[in-house]
């Protein structure tokens, strides 16, 4: 024993200290690629090419009314989505900015923006004759067609109260709050639209976050100075969050506590929702800020059950809360259940947890080289997407620390950080950040994310919103170099939006799917439409699609065009 | 109190900060560098803290004596008054000026022995734990002065100065030492498992590397503990679960005490889905380290996939006990 002991014992304190010390490196050091035995088939000098304020005419810019008090709200926002309000084919823009609140007065009105797709790379400021300017401390927004006009309908996350917007179809929406009953006080962060309870009409789960007003405000800072910095969120106290069923006549009722969700007291803010354990009900997972995550398991009539520590995905593999903020979910290995992601602050690493298929979840961001690509990042929006459409599942992450003091405090760890992109290799995900463009080596104080191909390419494109700045359009130029086929969903039994589908295709020696979750990302929604990646088979075979509950119905097409968008209807049998 | 091997285990496990690691390298030397000022400068503040009233007389003779920098005469007139005092404020200051006062007149036991006093009756003072921490880094920097004076050829000096290239993120230089200890004497017990630990704290980690001089190790070695438990977390950390599984099994069969090694056994078993094999090792894991939430969130995990379900829900009633408990340290991936 004492000679085996003998290299790491008897000598001196300080060189003991300092051998804990040199060790405390390992696991950041490990590098995954090496895991990867081939080379990707497929690299982009520039993937994601940014479009410039003066060709795209977005020229908004949140505003975050940085204060001497550093009120948290000021540095989490703010959310963006696209979303195709005039119905016309093409993803339009919303933005999200901060308002007036207990905590905020801006010296001059702001505002959210809706920006109309002029359909040749530009857009036209039209917020103000469709009436969506917010009326407080925005947050995020969440798109959803909830009275099924056919009309995406705009929920946007405020702190103190938030606001749903009808969309009259005429270009102009109507803030229908009050009728509707989902103001949801206090501060809300993401929220998301699913069908909880399978009676085909989405229903709404909003994100809150701590117990917060201006009165409520503590210090966190330096003492001596009184320079203050943003708090770590561990000092205020939780809120349950929000789940509102729709009744289908223009009204909601909070069942927060009924369901079970309310039980659970958070602060919140990423939500995704999908049928992680295929029992055709959609579940739920939350991420919390220094809390555990939220595993919300749908059990059916209208109970949900928390579940997260237990099923892995609720505190570190250390047992210990993290700073959950971005989080989304998707098949990326294509075993058939669906794998959740979820990004934390510096120091905690990102969770790629993978389905075990027995209720089960597994950290796999280490062996994937997630965990040391993101060690000192603090990540916000994030989203799986096939962006090369190759068929394989890939990973966006937009990072930036919450503390703009940081970078005295803390060394490595910065308060803009760069976007970083795994490419899904069909054997795990290999950090291709450096090979695919400048986007990625500048630092952005990053926080929504959303997906869209505003160009109709069949590229999935980027827009990226971020705090106290101008939003970011990027155009994605690697999967215009393979073959797709764009789909449009539309229930009719089943929930309008689709939420909860899962679409397979099979092109020659290829075979996938997706499934179409609810939210994802941070205070951020999405294209609705689902691009599928063909790589360079210029043939679809088939494709099939199976609809959430109510309907659970099978449809499978033939015949099928790729390069273009198809519209499929629930029920129809048929393509157009 | 924790064995220094499972300290290693723990912070390697746990390991994320390796960029600041040469940084607190550099406070740690200018720490050290400060403490004979500070010896000094601690006296006269002592003295300007001293109690108006107290108890002995002659207590407060020394606690004067010592202000003025008469230290050969106030320390055996203090050291003969502590025994005495039962006012604890006094205690305080009669220490810490004994403490002050052995260290600028170089009388180490004293120093020592005072320091120890200090931190068994005032324990987690700032003032007691700067004081000390100043004073062994001092004592640690002129050992190894006195070593490389002394024997500068010795395998120890040249550990030690592989050691300090190291600590500045002279890797090279460090590797180069290393190599010399070997070149001298092949089977030297220790150097292969610290050229292996080096190449896995260098960005990014050299992994052929650091498992080839940990394979060394344990030719030479095979009782190697550490190096088996360093083979484990490069492999685990790869997600190679069953190769980290073999060695973590080794390593806690090695060292019976060696608690870390348990909880990576069980770790790397509940990774690989082997739940029912993970409960054992990780029920000895929070029997050695009932305070420590990863051992209960792990075993939570084992009971509750192998149907345990109330024996899961007691783990996770204390892994939120125990975590909630913990200081707040950066958290683990």
């Amino acid at each position: 024993m004492t000679s085996r002991r003998s290299h790491d014992s008897g000598l001196l304190s300080r060189r003991r200290f300092l051998q804990a010390l040199g060790l405390a490196g390992i696991g950041s050091g490990i590098c995954a690629p090496s895991l990867f035995s081939s080379e990707p088939s497929l690299l982009f000098a520039t993937a994601f090419e940014e479009i410039t304020a003066n060709i795209s005419g977005i020229n908004w810019t949140h505003v975050s009314g940085r204060s001497p008090m550093a009120h948290l709200p000021e540095t989490v926002g703010a959310g963006c989505a696209f979303l195709d309000y005039d119905n016309d084919g093409w993803m339009d823009i919303y933005l999200v900015n901060s308002g007036p609140c207990d905590f905020y007065e801006p010296s001059a009105p702001l505002r959210n923006a809706l920006y109309h797709n002029n359909r040749n790379g530009s857009f036209t400021d039209v917020t103000q004759p469709a009436g969506v300017p917010g009326n407080a401390y925005g947050m995020g927004v969440a798109v959803g067609d909830y009275d099924g006009d056919g009309f995406p309908d705009l929920y946007v996350t405020q702190y103190p109260n938030s606001i749903l917007y009808h969309n009259n179809g005429d270009g102009t929406f109507t803030d229908v709050t009050a009728k509707a009953g989902i103001a949801a006080p206090g501060w809300a962060t993401s929220a998301v639209w699913f069908d909880y309870d399978n009676d085909g009409r989405l229903d709404l789960f909003v994100c809150r976050f701590v117990d917060y007003s201006k009165t409520k405000l503590k210090f966190c800072g330096d003492l001596i100075t009184g320079e203050r910095h943003y708090c770590i969120p561990s000092i205020y106290d939780p809120m349950p969050c929000w789940l509102f069923h729709n009744n289908g006549d223009g009204t909601f009722t909070d069942v927060s506590t009924v369901s079970g969700i309310a039980q659970s007291r958070a602060k919140a803010w990423g939500a995704v929702a999908a049928d992680l354990n295929n029992d055709g009900r959609m579940d739920l997972y939350v991420t919390n800020d220094t809390l555990p995550n939220f595993l919300f398991a749908n059990r059916g009539k209208g109970r949900f059950e928390e579940i997260g520590v237990l099923s892995g995905v609720g505190v570190s593999s250390f047992g210990k809360p993290r700073s959950g903020m971005g989080v989304d979910a998707a098949d990326y290995d294509q075993d058939g259940w669906i794998d959740l992601f979820e990004a934390n602050v510096d120091q905690e690493m990102y969770s790629l947890y993978h389905n075990e298929k027995d209720g089960g979840f597994t950290d796999a961001a280490n062996p994937n080289g997630i965990g040391v690509a993101t060690r000192l990042m603090s990540g916000w929006g994030l989203k799986f997407l096939d962006y090369d459409n190759d068929g394989d599942i890939d990973l966006l992450l937009c990072n930036g620390h919450p503390d703009d003091t940081v970078e005295k405090r803390i060394e490595g760890v910065k308060f803009r950080e760069p976007m970083l992109l795994f490419r899904n290799t069909g054997k795990g995900f290999e950090n291709v950040s450096l090979q695919s463009g400048s986007i990625f080596s500048k630092p952005l104080a990053a926080r929504g994310l959303a997906l869209g191909d505003f160009d109709n390419d069949g590229a999935v494109d980027l827009l990226v919103s971020q705090n106290n700045g101008s939003p970011i359009l990027l155009r994605n130029l690697a999967g215009r170099e393979n073959h797709w086929l764009g789909i449009r969903l539309v229930g009719t039994k089943a929930n309008m939006d689709a939420i909860g589908a899962k679409v397979t295709y099979q092109a020659g020696g290829l075979q996938r799917h997706k499934f179409k979750v609810g939210g994802g990302s941070y205070l951020s929604s999405h294209d609705p439409r689902v691009v599928l990646g063909l790589g360079q088979r210029t043939k679809i075979d088939w494709l099939e699609v199976e609809w959430p509950q109510p309907s659970g119905r099978k449809e499978r097409f033939t015949d099928l065009p790729i390069g273009r968008y198809i519209t499929i209807v629930e029920g129809q049998g048929k393509w157009k | 109190m924790r064995g220094w091997r499972s300290m290693i285990a723990g912070v390697i496990l746990r390991a994320k900060t390796m960029d600041s690691v040469p940084e607190l390298f550099r406070k740690w030397i200018l720490i050290s560098g400060a403490a004979l000022l500070l010896c000094r400068a601690g006296i006269a503040q002592v003295a300007s803290q001293a109690p108006a009233s107290g108890t002995s007389s002659g207590a407060k003779r020394g606690i004067s004596l010592a202000s003025k920098g008469r230290c050969s005469q106030a320390v055996p007139s203090l050291k003969k008054a502590v025994a005495q005092i039962t006012d604890k404020k006094l205690k305080y200051d009669v220490l810490m000026s004994i403490a002050h006062c052995a260290m600028g007149l170089e009388q180490t036991e004293t120093a020592v022995r005072t320091l120890l006093e200090l931190n068994r009756s005032f324990p987690q003072d700032p003032e007691v734990l700067y004081l000390t921490t100043h004073y062994y880094s001092d004592l640690a920097l002129r050992a190894s002065h006195e070593l490389a004076a002394t024997a500068p050829s010795s395998p120890q000096a040249q550990q030690l100065e592989a050691e300090a290239f190291e600590s500045q993120g002279d890797w090279g230089k460090a590797i180069t030492q290393y190599r010399m200890i070997l070149d001298q004497n092949p089977q030297r017990h220790g150097i292969h498992y610290r050229l292996g630990r080096l190449f896995l704290t260098k960005t990014p980690a050299d992994l052929e590397n650091a498992k080839k001089e940990l394979g060394e190790e344990l030719k030479i070695d095979p009782t190697s503990a550490a190096s088996e438990f360093l083979l484990g977390e490069i492999a685990r950390q790869s997600g190679q679960w069953d190769d980290a599984i073999g060695h973590f099994d080794k390593a806690a069969k090695l060292d019976e005490g060696f608690s870390e090694a348990y909880l990576a056994l069980g770790m790397s078993m509940n990774s690989a889905g082997k739940f029912t094999d993970a409960v054992a090792p990780l029920e000895s894991y929070v029997k050695m380290q009932p305070d420590d939430p990863a051992g209960h969130y792990q075993l939570a995990t084992a009971y509750e996939r192998t149907g345990r379900k109330q024996d899961a829900q007691r783990q996770v009633v204390l892994q939120q006990e125990s975590a909630t408990k913990a200081p707040r340290t950066p958290a683990q991936p």
